[in-house]
């Protein structure tokens, strides 16, 4: 199944962007224990553009974040871009999140006091590319996110469509291997959703970028290349998206 | 861009930066208004009371400190004086002859201080001169007249043209008695002085205590104003030289030494007010702290996201301390330059409290112009500003720590 799947990209190269190997991850909450995921095996390759289903609460979100390195799971391995995540640091995980990962979130979580080009060249302001250089950088990716003209604009002075475009750059702008994105279109209407589906498959083909994103509209499912399901934090259905949405419905 | 931001966060929540930029700045201000005030009045009472004694430096033989004694002089003093009268810092000069005696009229005897004074120099330099509350100051052709204080003049039943009689020894021991009679009556507020203190003029003192023609036992100094009075014992000690120095026996004394009492009062009132202030600038620190933990914890969600997208927990700190330099730095020049500001003015036009002390002011024994003028440093308004800056980046270490700590999952939701 795995080397199946993992063939299946648009630009897939063969080379696995992320292998996720009996992770497990537990919630404790005073006597209660919640087991977010219950020992999730799955393979990513780079180039793959795949989407994420499940019900709520089924852990979506938890692998996400394991995966991105904003957590590190109870039990199991984690290998990102051939890093393995538990022989990391701290300061190696955040430089590896600056590096080779992107993050949109289903909220934006844009920098409030930053303009969207601001927001946009902030990681590369981290990993201290001049001034010159990362301005003009983003100036072309808002163009091509569709944001000309709205550079200087501050987030609140943006539509949610506007703002996850500006996600959507950030995430982008410095040139990481993998994006995750957690159901980047549930707080935008359908048109806006297909438009911001559009750019992320556009951005895919472009720049080879391997996209893993979750979501709950099926619209969005079917627009990806590869679809998980994920089901009390296991994954049950793994596939193509017409094959696995046409079997469920 | 981490200096953009920080700028911006802080305008995020104007009313509450405006607030503690006020606080900050009203705190300092005051701070720097009490102690200008404190600074003036100090000065006010050294000011005076070198008039109205020793100067702000004295020459003196190296022994009289110890046991003050009249056939302690400091003899040649007219050609020490024209010595110290070529030093640029020097304002004035005053030959003094002091010593110990007893005052008696009909109605009784008072052991007094005697000094002798050159009446011209004492009415251009001394307030006493301009504290006669009956009869006048002595002139410089006013043979066997004395001024005495208020509460002497009471105690021996004395009016300006009675006759007093006032006994001594000479530096040979013999007792000599004279004459004289009561010129003018002054009043300082300070009873040291009012009741003990008899002023004759510099050649009947030399008669009381048998001195020759250019014996003194005190020259003092005065320094112009805009020099260090500190500088000027140095360069006193320099313009005299080592070996006239050494041949007279002097000692070249700061008027530290000289009023030890005033010196002493000064340095343990610094110390009071030095308390009242650190507690005031206390109160400015606990409100910045409260805004920046404030503004640490109503952003930990943003600085969770910043932390999910790579940056580093340092970098998160650094704004954090950035934001409280910021705050401090503008609350501190907004506080320096209003608290300048207004002691300026008082420096300048003083602040007349003759409305809230109508019987005058006194500080310790000491009486005090109730016109008081500020004096400002700008090396005080520095160190105070530069000392609350500090303090200020310090404290911000709490929150600063705090911004470290947030989790890249808080930023993730
Ligand atoms: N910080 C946490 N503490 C305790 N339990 C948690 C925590 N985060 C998630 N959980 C639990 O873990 C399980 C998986 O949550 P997760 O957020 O990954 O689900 P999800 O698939 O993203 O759901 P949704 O579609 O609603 O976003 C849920 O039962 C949730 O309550
Ligand atoms: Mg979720």
């Amino acid at each position: 199944m795995i080397s199946q799947s993992s063939c299946r990209g648009a630009g897939g190269s063969g080379r696995v962007m992320l292998r996720l190997a009996s992770v497990t991850k537990e919630y404790r909450d005073g006597e209660v224990v919640v087991r977010a995921l219950r020992g999730v095996d799955l393979e990513i390759g780079a180039g793959e553009f795949v989407a994420m289903a499940g019900p709520s609460g089924s852990g979506k979100s938890t692998l996400l974040h394991i995966a991105g390195a904003l957590d590190r799971p109870t039990a199991g391995s984690v290998e990102v871009d051939g890093h393995d995540l538990a022989t990391l640091s701290e300061r190696e995980l955040a430089r590896l999140r600056r590096d080779r990962i992107g993050f949109v979130f289903q909220s934006y979580n844009l920098i409030p006091v930053l303009t969207a080009a601001e927001n946009a060249e902030y990681i590369l302001m981290l990993q201290g590319v001049a001034a010159a250089a990362r301005r003009q950088r983003v100036r072309e990716l808002l163009a091509e996110v569709g944001l000309t003209g709205l550079e200087d604009r501050y987030p609140r002075e943006l539509s949610g469509g506007q703002q996850q475009r500006v996600a959507i750059a950030r995430s982008l702008a410095s040139g990481p291997a993998l994006v995750l994105a957690d159901e980047p279109t549930a707080n935008v209407d359908t048109a806006t959703a297909d438009s911001l589906l559009d750019l992320m498959e556009r951005m895919h083909h472009q720049r080879g970028v391997t996209f893993l994103f979750s979501t709950h509209d099926p619209r969005v499912m079917r627009r990806s290349h590869r679809l998980l399901g994920l089901v009390d934090g296991r994954i049950e259905g793994d596939g193509a998206p017409a094959d696995l949405l046409d079997g469920r419905l | 861009m981490i200096a953009r931001m920080a700028w911006r966060n802080l305008w995020r929540r104007k009313r509450r930066t405006l607030i503690t930029v006020a606080s900050i700045s009203l705190g300092l201000a005051c701070v720097v208004f009490f102690l200008s005030l404190a600074e003036g009045v100090y000065a006010q009472l050294v000011d005076d009371a070198v008039r109205m004694l020793a100067g702000h430096v004295t020459v003196e033989h190296e022994s009289y400190r110890d046991a003050p004694a009249v056939d302690l002089v400091v003899a040649d003093a007219s050609s020490l004086r024209r010595r110290i009268e070529g030093v640029e810092a020097v304002a004035a000069t005053k030959l003094l002859i002091a010593g110990q005696g007893i005052a008696r009229s009909g109605r009784g005897a008072v052991g007094v201080s005697i000094v002798g004074v050159e009446p011209q120099v004492e009415a251009k330099t001394s307030p006493l001169a301009r504290k006669m509350i009956a009869g006048r100051y002595l002139e410089s052709g006013d043979e066997s007249l004395a001024v005495i204080g208020s509460a002497l003049a009471e105690r021996l039943g004395l009016t300006p043209g009675n006759k007093l009689v006032i006994a001594s020894n000479d530096r040979d021991g013999n007792l000599v008695e004279r004459l004289f009679r009561v010129s003018g009556i002054f009043k300082t507020g300070a009873e040291e002085i009012d009741g003990y203190l008899v002023e004759v003029r510099l050649a009947d003192s030399r008669g009381l205590f048998g001195l020759g023609a250019d014996d003194v036992t005190q020259l003092g100094v005065l320094v112009r104003p805009g020099y260090d009075p500190a500088r000027l014992r140095e360069q006193l000690a320099a313009a005299i030289g080592d070996a006239e120095i050494g041949r007279l026996n002097l000692a070249v004394r700061p008027w530290q030494e000289v009023i030890p009492e005033l010196a002493a009062f000064i340095r343990l009132d610094r110390v009071s007010d030095h308390t009242f202030q650190a507690l005031l600038v206390v109160l400015v620190l606990s409100t910045i702290l409260n805004t920046l933990v404030m503004a640490v914890l109503e952003r930990e969600r943003e600085l969770g996201v910043m932390l999910a997208l790579g940056t580093s927990r340092g970098r998160l700190a650094t704004l954090v301390l950035v934001e409280a330099a910021i705050l401090a730095a503008i609350g501190c020049t907004a506080g320096l330059a209003l608290g300048g500001a207004v002691s300026g003015l008082v420096q300048v036009y003083g602040w007349d409290l003759s409305s809230l002390y109508p019987n005058g002011m006194t500080l310790s024994g000491l009486a005090l112009s109730t016109t008081i003028h500020a004096r400002v440093s700008a090396h005080k308004l520095f160190v105070i500003g530069a000392l609350v800056f500090a303090a200020t980046v310090i404290l911000a270490l709490f929150p600063a720590f705090r911004a470290a700590r947030v989790s890249a999952l808080e930023g993730a939701r």
